[in-house]
């Protein structure tokens, strides 16, 4: 395994006393690509939001742990953390122009580091620009408004400019979940080309993207890290039974299904409650499979079936309204 | 079935019942002054400083009030919008954190601009006694400012509210202070709602009377100094109304038009300036 770049040490973190993240401790290896994988609400994006501290504006926060970067502990109250976020740049999930033209979007982060000359400026903006193959389509446009671009271009724009502060870590939080196969893949592209110079760190519910770019992989579930490693590792031979039922049940399920029930229209303690009964029904290490469309259920249910012990295989949203969720009984 | 259909429309009947009221009373606010002001209205009224014997029905016009009005009401929006503007920024949680000082503030403005603007008068007389200072151009700004600032400080906390945190994480993200951030991106991003907030605190500033009729009083001539007494249009329209004479009555309307073309015309400008600002905005 190469050098590690972030390093981190038993992470907890809770939402208004509800934990999120349970012991993470874990190695980011330098200039490579890591994915951080898992159903939704499974913590993912906390963890991520963990490494430059973002944080501490979400309400109700509280973590403990330690995370280094370069030796530096990043959720010591000590640290500078205006100078650890200028080292990591980050792709949101919804691309999120400034308000502001073209240039100035390009030009925010270098201006607040101190580079004030025009001709400085100008360099730099040509520079990221074209390195995420934008400049061509807007160098005649610099000076229109950034929200004109398609959400595609947004995106791009929103990687240049996290670029353009030099980082040297690059946080990406579902990058593509709001473009188009097109742009999608775009994205991807220069992910890939970035990993020679910077560490960088996805999250994704898309496991053919973790597959298609991850060379090391994290898998949350729940809040706790499951099984984590080396992507072909863990992808061929996962150890947990979790990831495993993960990764399987995002491709087709060769998990043999006992019994399903409908629990659509029904709001969140009901399909609890059939869930249960079901379960009952059914003999130790059979599995169920419930379609729910009930958005509080897509995360309670599967939480409260594993609070009884029972196993959750995958969790995994069917179309606009329906979820499909797969549970193992315990036994 | 039926019911729920009566039910319905009884409903649109009612609601667009309020919306005639509304706009109907407005009309007739704006009718009534347009058609008895217009007539009265010239050239003189807006040019010349009241004479002698103007309340008496004699010549003269009340340039005096218009400057006046203008001189305070700018002035106290001014005043407010220095002290509004880092109470609004303040407030947001990024900076107090929602904390016991932050809900005791905004009940205070709460109740500050349930206030009637008379209490304001008292108490900004009570105070100028006590200093022995004379009603004055100073006293008015003052006092209006402290009229202006709940308006416009929750109607900028508002605004600034709504500015995407998204946005401000992009910020942060790219190594931004706070201060940074909140000049750079959230005002730009909030800026046509914050030019909206100080527009309808000058509104509610160069309409009041009863605040100023004690602190800055009331004279014929246009204030050379801040500590000049000074004319205003609501209290022009006031003592003209008050009047014997059915002339000078008559030109009360006509100040009221200027008064609605004053606050029409600043209203619009700001309107066009603050287009020009948000082109960039993120939707």
């Amino acid at each position: 395994m190469s050098e590690t770049h972030i390093q981190i040490d038993n992470v907890n973190a809770y939402y208004s006393g509800h934990p999120a993240l349970k012991n993470i401790s874990v190695k980011i290896p330098k200039k490579q690509i890591t994915a951080i994988i898992g159903p939704s609400g499974c913590g993912k994006s906390t963890l991520l939001k963990c490494m430059n501290r973002l944080i501490d504006l979400t309400d109700g926060i509280t973590y403990s742990g330690k995370i280094l970067i370069d030796n530096e502990d990043i959720f010591d109250r000590k640290t500078d953390i205006i100078n650890i976020r200028k080292k990591m740049g980050l792709l949101a999930q919804k691309p999120t122009p400034l308000p502001m033209s073209i240039y100035e979007n390009i030009a925010y982060g270098p201006r607040i580091h101190g580079i004030k000359k025009k001709a400085d400026l100008d360099t730099i903006v040509e520079k990221y620009l074209t390195l995420v193959g934008l400049w061509e389509e807007v160098k005649d446009r610099l000076n229109s408004p950034a929200s004109q671009l398609s959400v595609g271009q947004q995106q791009r724009l929103c990687l240049a400019r996290g670029l353009a502060v030099e980082p040297e870590i690059i946080l990406c939080d579902e990058p593509t979940s709001a473009l188009d196969p097109i742009s999608s893949q775009h994205i991807e592209q220069q992910l890939l080309k970035l990993k020679n110079e910077y560490t960088i760190v996805i999250v994704t519910h898309n496991i053919h993207q973790a597959m298609r770019l991850a060379d090391y992989v994290i898998h949350l579930y729940l809040g706790e890290m499951v099984e984590h490693g080396p992507a072909d590792e863990v992808f061929e031979n996962p150890k947990d039974e979790r990831t495993r039922a993960y990764i399987n049940g995002t491709f087709l399920a060769d998990v043999k299904i006992d019994k399903v029930i409908d629990t659509k229209g029904n709001q969140c303690p009901y399909n609890f409650v059939y869930a249960k009964q079901a379960l009952h029904s059914l003999e130790k290490g059979q599995t169920l499979k419930m379609i729910v469309d009930d958005p509080t259920a897509v995360t309670e249910v599967p939480r409260g079936m594993e609070a009884d012990g029972h196993v959750v295989l995958s969790v995994k949203q069917k179309n606009i309204t329906d979820w499909e969720i797969v549970i193992k009984k315990k036994g | 079935m039926e019911l729920r259909r009566v039910e319905e429309s009884v409903f649109r009947v009612l609601m667009i019942l309020s919306l005639l009221i509304v706009v109907g009373s407005l009309l007739a606010v704006i009718g009534t002054i347009l058609w008895k002001g217009l007539p009265v209205l010239s050239i003189d009224m807006i040019t010349k400083t009241a004479e002698g014997g103007y309340f008496l029905g004699k010549g003269g016009g009340i340039l005096n009030a218009i400057v006046g009005s203008l001189y305070l009401a700018a002035g106290g929006t001014v005043l407010a919008f220095f002290l509004s503007i880092g109470i609004a920024f303040y407030l947001q949680k990024e900076y107090s954190g929602g904390t016991k000082l932050s809900n005791l503030t905004r009940l205070s403005l709460d109740i500050l601009w349930g206030t009637p603007s008379i209490v304001y008068g008292a108490f900004g007389f009570t105070v100028m006694m006590y200093f022995h200072m004379r009603a004055s151009l100073l006293g008015g700004i003052i006092i209006l400012a402290f009229l202006e600032l709940p308006i416009m400080t929750r109607a900028m906390e508002e605004v600034l509210k709504t500015v995407p945190r998204e946005l401000k994480e992009v910020s942060y993200s790219l190594g931004a202070t706070r201060l940074e951030t909140t000049l750079r991106v959230v005002s730009k991003q909030a800026l046509p709602g914050l030019m909206t907030g100080v527009l309808i605190a000058f509104g509610r500033g160069i309409g009041d009377a009863a605040s100023i009729l004690f602190t800055a009083g009331y004279t014929d001539r246009i204030p050379t100094s801040l500590f000049d007494a000074t004319a205003s249009l609501p209290l022009a329209i006031f003592f003209q109304l008050g009047t014997p004479s059915p002339q000078v009555q008559q030109k009360a309307y006509a100040s009221a038009v200027i008064l609605l073309v004053i606050v029409l015309a600043i209203s619009i400008t700001t309107r066009f300036l603050s287009r020009k600002y948000t082109k960039y905005i993120i939707k």
